[in-house]
């Protein structure tokens, strides 16, 4: 008898899950649709599906800041970065900066077009400088003054003061259209890029589709699905074949996936301890907090911690080998100057040092006039990559008499002690302004950067000459110059040793054996879609 | 007689009986003085969530422009961060930016995202739209299967079944949703690949591809992992209802009559183990909605519960406002009408009530 009320109470129950429920569901129109591409199949696919995370929430309107890491797919930017990080055109066929580097002056190709048919023009380009510049959105485009459209293909960006670095708009900031650019764009945006959005299914996957009028590389695949999953569900759906391409944390990145391989690529995603650089003397900021830190405001001390620390150890420990040493804040990249670096790590050289700056030997931990070599490490405590490393220097730095405590607390800690307490930071940009940022002693104490208070008038110079320079190269020459110049000044290891940096991450993504993504350009720190810079250029194999 | 549930506010007037019309009029004014009744709780409700949520928000240690900014922090200079804080309207000290907030409000002005950069309400229709096919099919699958479990094993209590339904309900009831989502996301979309990993439609479908199936496809799995967190309770309750029911006289007199245990299931226990089902069931609208912010994650599925992460960690406070308001108000109507159903179906508990 029970069974029978079981078997009736169950069929009334599907049965009114089946009518009453389904009446909460908005019912598509149309049948089963078509899967479109089937991945790895033996033709080249139509469709191309990518779990690389990264939404962006707030729309695809890149005077708000859409399009800053990776290509912005819709748009197209006047200049771009080729693998090799070098400067090329896209919509510009040409620039040049005046010799005061106030007025950047860009001449535009004329066969572009929006995908609604209309020509790119000069008078869209300035439109959207001259946006950006007052959005209040992701990207920073303050140095601008004004914007103009000299005549239908040449437009003058005219700036507040020389900004070298302003060439990273013009390589980020993708063009919008002026007569379509409304409150609705960010969610139907309209440009000149390689793809068409299609579809946007907010927190679920968006939809692009090739523009066949883009005037540049054509797209191998007709349609690109980005999934928005988060890192479990796309390391599953990469297991489980519906992806060709899932970005995953390094930690995931131990498993094998069939018919996928797993690429490594490079980053400027680093991580390096920050040592406040001024005594304390009890001086304080605007806001109260204190300034300074007498042991590591000695150089033999920075100096020392950067000799002894083995950065190979660090990137095989902590990193589980998806990484790099970096010695200075823009390792491989084209401004990067190799000589500010010391090589391998060497105890005898840092005891050295130590000793004859009169850091002598007490029980363990070296003293001098009676200051202990001995501070503290903050570190973020819910990250653990930074933990690990954390731990790990304080442990490297213990057999030459340095005593470094580690702390693992909120970013609320961090945000009132790192002026008086090393803190273990993460950078990474293509964008030299960061270089600037982080040493220049105009921008200590703003924000996070230059919080140690670094200050050297040279280096200064060398930063300000760097910023005001109107060529790249020359720009370059004086980033270099920072790191060490000819008389061996500079913020790097070998000069003031301002922070020890430790090494850069590598982000790591499963790609089917059948995609072919070309070489991949060393990646910024940073949550976009970096790995897509180069996506025109991406082939089906298979 | 539905009207005589709403009598709470007022008793009935003592003296002559009345004549028609103006009994018909003062059970008019008692739905009239009932519904502003609870309208007023209501409205103080809003006001005290309100009030609590800024507070919580503007004591929050996370900057707003910060958690904006996240990773871009080297690229963005103090003059940028000016320019965002402007346009989010940070710059007024924070009871006066709660009174601009409060008076946009009452004109109907749920103000703007800053997350989703679009306006809170079309923030809100388009992903509860979303939440709402799967809490009503979590909050169906947990009813019903709920229900039909605690009526089995109110029936069979002590038996094998009972003790299997019990037990069951006990390792629910203890089981965090997200695991269990993790745990049914690795067994059928991962091991046996019957349902898909994520989203509510189908990865690379165009809008007008997707079907009603394809829709119950993606939603089944988030949904039975949502129906959890409801289902242990309502098995326990309708079990403990039955029961009694079942060793009451009323029953034994039946079954010595001839009737056989379907037929006294059916005409004489369900209605009595209803009333604490129904209620629960509407009751636990609050848990439903927060199980959906733990679900909608594990299965990137797109609903409100996602969208109250993200103005969370952005600290988004338009939208996490307007969200705290508008659960408020599902929470609260689901209560009411909770009462309201359990007075229908048990008119025991009405009368009580309506007692002077």
């Amino acid at each position: 008898m029970g069974t029978t009320v079981l078997a009736v109470t169950l069929g009334v129950a599907f049965g009114l899950v089946a009518s009453a429920c389904t009446a909460g569901v908005d019912g598509g129109a149309g049948g089963q649709g078509a899967a479109g591409g089937v991945v790895g199949s033996s033709s080249a696919p139509k469709e191309l599906r990518l779990a690389i995370g990264g939404e962006s929430e707030d729309g695809y309107d890149p005077t708000l800041g859409w399009g800053r890491y990776g290509s912005p797919l819709f748009q197209s930017t006047l200049l771009k970065r080729d693998a090799d990080l070098k400067i090329v055109n896209d919509l510009a066929t040409k620039h040049t900066v005046s010799p005061d580097g106030l007025v950047w002056t860009v001449d535009i190709r004329t066969d572009a077009k929006f995908s609604d048919g209309t020509p790119v023009t000069a008078a869209d380009v300035a439109y959207t400088f001259s946006t950006a510049s007052k959005s209040g959105g992701l990207t920073d485009v303050t140095g601008l003054s004004q914007a103009v459209a000299v005549d239908n293909d040449t437009v003058e960006l005219r700036l507040k003061r020389p900004q070298s670095t302003f060439v990273n708009r013009l390589i980020s900031l993708g063009i919008v259209p002026k007569h379509a650019h409304g409150k609705e764009y960010a969610r139907k945006p309209i440009g000149s890029g390689p793809f068409k959005l299609v579809q946007w299914d907010e927190g679920q996957q968006l939809i692009v589709q090739r523009n066949d009028s883009y005037y540049g590389t054509r797209p191998a695949f007709e349609r690109i699905v980005f999934t928005f999953t988060g890192e479990d569900a796309s390391l599953a759906a990469a297991k489980a074949g519906q992806v060709s391409m899932a970005a995953v944390p390094s930690s995931l990145a131990k498993t094998s996936v069939p018919k996928m391989r797993l690429v490594p690529v490079k980053s400027v995603d680093n991580r390096g301890l920050m040592f406040p650089y001024q005594p304390d003397t009890g001086k304080k900021t605007a806001a109260g907090l204190p300034i300074g830190n007498n042991v590591t405001a000695d150089k033999a001390i920075r100096q020392a911690i950067n000799q002894v620390v083995d950065r190979q150890a660090l990137v095989d420990g902590v990193l589980e080998g998806y990484g790099s040493p970096a010695t200075g804040p823009v390792d491989g990249m084209p401004w990067f100057e190799p000589s500010s670096a010391i090589q391998g790590n060497d105890a005898g050289k840092a005891k050295e040092l130590l000793e004859s700056a009169g850091w002598k030997d007490a029980n363990g931990v070296r003293e001098r006039a009676g200051v202990k070599a001995a501070f503290t490490l903050l570190y973020p405590a819910g990250d653990t990559t930074r933990q690990g490393l954390a731990l790990a220097v304080a442990d490297m730095v213990k057999p030459i008499g340095i005593q470094i405590t580690t702390k693992g607390v909120s970013w609320d800690v961090i945000d009132k002690r790192l002026h008086a307490d090393a803190v273990l930071f993460g950078w990474g940009s293509q964008d030299p302004t960061e270089l600037y940022n982080l040493y220049s002693s105009g921008s200590a104490g703003v924000g996070y950067w230059n919080p140690g208070y670094y200050a050297n008038p040279v280096v200064q110079k060398n930063l300000d000459a760097a910023m005001s320079a109107t060529d790249q190269d020359e720009a370059t020459k004086y980033w270099k110059a920072a790191q060490r110049d000819a008389d061996g000044n500079g913020f790097g290891p070998s000069g003031d040793a301002a922070w020890a940096w430790l090494v850069n991450l590598q982000h790591t993504y499963y790609v089917s054996d059948c995609l072919d993504i070309g070489k991949p350009q060393i990646e910024p720190h940073g949550h976009g879609w970096p790995i897509t810079a180069g996506i025109t250029g991406w082939r089906w194999t298979c | 007689m539905a009207l005589d549930l709403l009598s709470t506010a007022a008793p009935r007037s003592a003296g002559p009986p009345p004549v028609a019309d103006r009994a018909a009029e003062s059970r008019a004014s008692h739905w009239a003085r009932a519904i502003a009744a609870r309208l007023l709780r209501l409205l103080l409700l809003l006001t005290a969530v309100a009030a609590a949520s800024f507070a919580l928000m503007a004591a929050s240690p996370v900057d707003p422009v910060s958690a904006y900014v996240g990773a871009d922090l080297a690229a963005i200079g103090p003059e940028q961060r000016a320019q965002i804080a402007e346009r989010w309207g940070l710059d007024d000290p924070p009871l006066q930016r709660f009174g601009t907030w409060l008076s946009h409000i009452v004109r109907g002005d749920l103000g703007q995202s800053h997350a989703f950069n679009q306006p809170v309400a079309d923030v809100i229709a388009n992903k509860f739209l979303t939440s709402l096919a799967l809490m009503a099919v979590a909050w169906c699958f947990s009813g019903i299967i709920g229900f039909t479990l605690g009526l089995v094993a109110g029936v069979r209590r002590g038996r094998w079944a009972d003790r299997v339904i019990t037990w069951w309900a006990y390792t629910l009831s203890s089981a965090p949703t997200f695991w269990v989502g993790l745990l049914l996301l690795y067994a059928f979309s991962v091991s046996l690949q019957w349902t898909p990993i994520c989203c509510a439609v189908p990865v690379g479908s165009v809008a007008g591809e997707v079907g009603l199936l394809d829709r119950l496809h993606h939603l089944l799995l988030p949904a039975l992992t949502l129906s959890l967190v409801g289902i242990a309770p309502v098995v326990l309750h309708t079990r403990q209802a039955v029961a009694v029911a079942m060793a009451s006289d009323y029953i034994a007199f039946a079954r010595a009559q001839g009737e056989r245990t379907l037929g006294l299931v059916v005409h004489r226990v369900l209605r009595n183990a209803a009333g604490p089902a129904l209620l629960l069931q509407f009751s636990s609208l609050g848990e439903l909605f927060g199980g959906s912010v733990l679900a909608e994650q594990v299965f990137s599925y797109p609903g409100l519960g996602a969208a109250t992460t993200t103005a969370a960690l952005g600290q988004d406070v338009p939208l996490l406002l307007a969200i705290a308001l508008f659960t408020t108000v599902f929470v609260y109507t689901g209560n009411q009408l909770g009462d309201l159903l359990h007075g229908w179906i048990d008119p025991r508990t009405r009368r009580l009530e309506a007692a002077p």
